[in-house]
């Protein structure tokens, strides 16, 4: 797969790592000096098939859905009703789903990309792209705080906790602001990362590993057909941590956007 | 067998949240076995919870990378 | 072999004299294309897919509740139509409790009415019963008046003709006469002198 194949060469066994998502160092081709590579392609193919399916699915909307609008609607009425409504609360909710729904959907078909034959990388594990969409979620949900309550208002409600003796402040209000503030947007980014890095990296492994066991020989006959059947295994948990990942982190988006919309206590 | 300590680190650091998540989803279905009307509430609670634990996990894969 | 030290020097570069990066390395060109995809998407879906499955969810909606205010109006007519059958139900106990109290006060006034006409009937069969007897009476009397004339000259011719067999009849026969006589007065008294 595009010339980083971790497979037996030799014999020894080379072990997939951090290099197995190093794509800077094939690029598919370049485009006015810039070295396209394959994860900004998979961004690009991810984002025209979510639009491409919202698009048809609501393009001839009517009040008695057909099969693909039925689909259509499902899948944003999901997002919209039990992370936007449930969360956010019915005031205010529909102006963010929009916003949920694309980073919802987004990130589920490059995560599911992972798993698809002939593509089988998840983009989100080059962090870079996480580090973005959470750069952006920091920026929406402190952007709304400040525009709701004023800054040093949403400060306040951020990093002051209620119910708790002023004498505790000193010791609470710096953990409060490092937590809500500083710390949301890193682990937002890097669970997202974690995860699907992780699972492709133990599906390298296994592949592979398995590949090298088999043409070993020997006791590799019966261990290398076993490392295929966990990778299979390995897949099928892929896809519900695929899903479960691009679920957390519109839920989380939801629910910070829904803590900086709080009134105050 | 080569390898980096920061890995061993790591999986041991990975311990605590691992812990901490089991803790807060047995008690999320315990909730919702008592009080299964109670579901959407302790579910974003659950979650919040969850993302909170696993943010020690996440900033332990961060540091065992970077460091 | 490579090793798992990602960020050790020295490492040998990979394919083309690449040096390995950190996996957790920020890589500008990457974060850039994701904002602007993502953006360039939200704005799509915002602008085209949005407003068009709002509108649909808006349109159920309406057509559900528009439904169910249908039925509700529906409804609401049926409970007033039930309301006036019940009214006129009630008027109509009402007129006919009515009725039948006049009938009531009308019949009792009718056997007032008949009592009296009976009464009145009754007086005057006893008047003229009254008169009728008189008026008998009236004309026993006159009947009398001749009959006596009649019976004294029998008398008196009866009287002259045994006087002269029988003393002791004649005196009898005038007695008997006086007696009747008396008898006669008794009875009606005044009438005959």
């Amino acid at each position: 797969m595009f010339g980083i194949t971790m497979a037996a060469s030799g014999d020894e066994f080379v072990a997939p790592g951090p290099n197995s998502f190093d794509f800077d160092a094939v690029p598919l081709f370049n485009l006015g000096g810039l070295a396209v590579t394959k994860p900004m392609v998979q961004l690009l193919l991810g984002a025209l098939i979510v639009f491409v399916f919202f698009y048809a699915a609501a393009r001839r909307a009517t009040l008695v859905p057909g099969r693909l609008q039925f689909a259509g609607e499902s899948a944003y009425g999901m997002v919209r009703n039990s992370v936007g409504r449930d969360i956010i609360g019915s005031h205010d909710f529909l102006r963010f789903v929009p916003y949920l729904v694309t980073l919802f959907f987004f990130i589920l078909v490059n995560n599911a990309f992972a798993s698809i034959p002939g593509i089988q990388f998840p983009t989100f594990s080059r962090a870079s792209m996480a580090y973005a969409l959470a750069g952006l979620s920091w920026v929406i949900y402190n952007a709304v705080g400040i525009k709701k309550h004023g800054f040093l208002g949403y400060l306040k409600l951020q990093s002051v906790p209620s119910g708790v003796s002023p004498v505790m402040y000193p010791l609470l209000v710096p953990l409060e602001f490092f937590s809500n503030i500083l710390v949301r947007p890193v682990t937002l980014a890097l669970r997202l990362f974690a995860n699907m890095f992780a699972g492709h990296l133990l599906l390298i492994l296994f592949s592979t590993g398995g590949l090298f066991l088999i043409e070993y020989g020997g006791i590799g006959y019966v261990a290398g057909p076993l490392a295929w059947v966990l990778a299979i295994a390995i897949s099928f948990l892929e896809l519900l941590v695929q899903f479960l990942q691009a679920y957390v982190f519109t839920l989380l988006n939801a629910m910070y956007i829904s803590g900086a919309l709080a009134d105050e206590h | 067998m080569e390898g980096s300590l920061n890995m061993v680190g790591y999986g041991l650091a990975a311990i605590g949240p691992g812990v901490g998540i089991g803790l807060i989803f047995a008690a999320y279905i315990s909730g919702v076995a008592r009080q299964p009307e109670a579901q959407g509430r302790l579910q974003s609670i659950a979650i919040l919870g969850f993302a909170l634990a696993e943010a020690l996990a996440i900033i332990g894969i961060a540091l065992a990378f970077v460091l | 072999m490579q090793n798992l030290i990602f960020l050790a020097e020295g490492t040998e570069p990979t394919e083309g004299g690449h040096a390995p990066e950190n996996p957790l390395g920020f890589v500008p060109v990457e974060a850039a294309l994701s904002l602007v995809v993502f953006g360039l998407l939200f704005f799509l879906i915002w602008k085209f897919v949005a407003p068009r499955f709002e509108q649909t969810f808006a349109e159920r909606t309406q057509a559900i509740e528009g439904g169910i205010a249908a039925a509700e109006s529906k409804q609401a007519e049926a409970d007033a139509k039930l309301a006036e059958l019940e009214k006129q139900l009630a008027d109509a106990r009402h007129e006919a409790a009515r009725i039948r109290e006049e009938a009531r006060e009308q019949g009792a006034a009718i056997i007032a009415e008949m009592r009296e006409q009976a009464q009145a009937e009754s007086q005057r069969i006893v008047e003229h019963g009254k008169t009728q007897i008189e008026a008998e009476r009236q004309q026993a009397v006159t009947s009398l008046r001749a009959e006596v004339g009649a019976l004294a000259t029998g008398l008196a011719g009866r009287i002259v003709g045994e006087s002269l067999e029988d003393e002791a009849r004649q005196s009898r026969v005038v007695d008997r006469f006086l007696s009747e006589l008396e008898a006669q007065n008794g009875t009606s008294a005044g009438s005959v002198n």
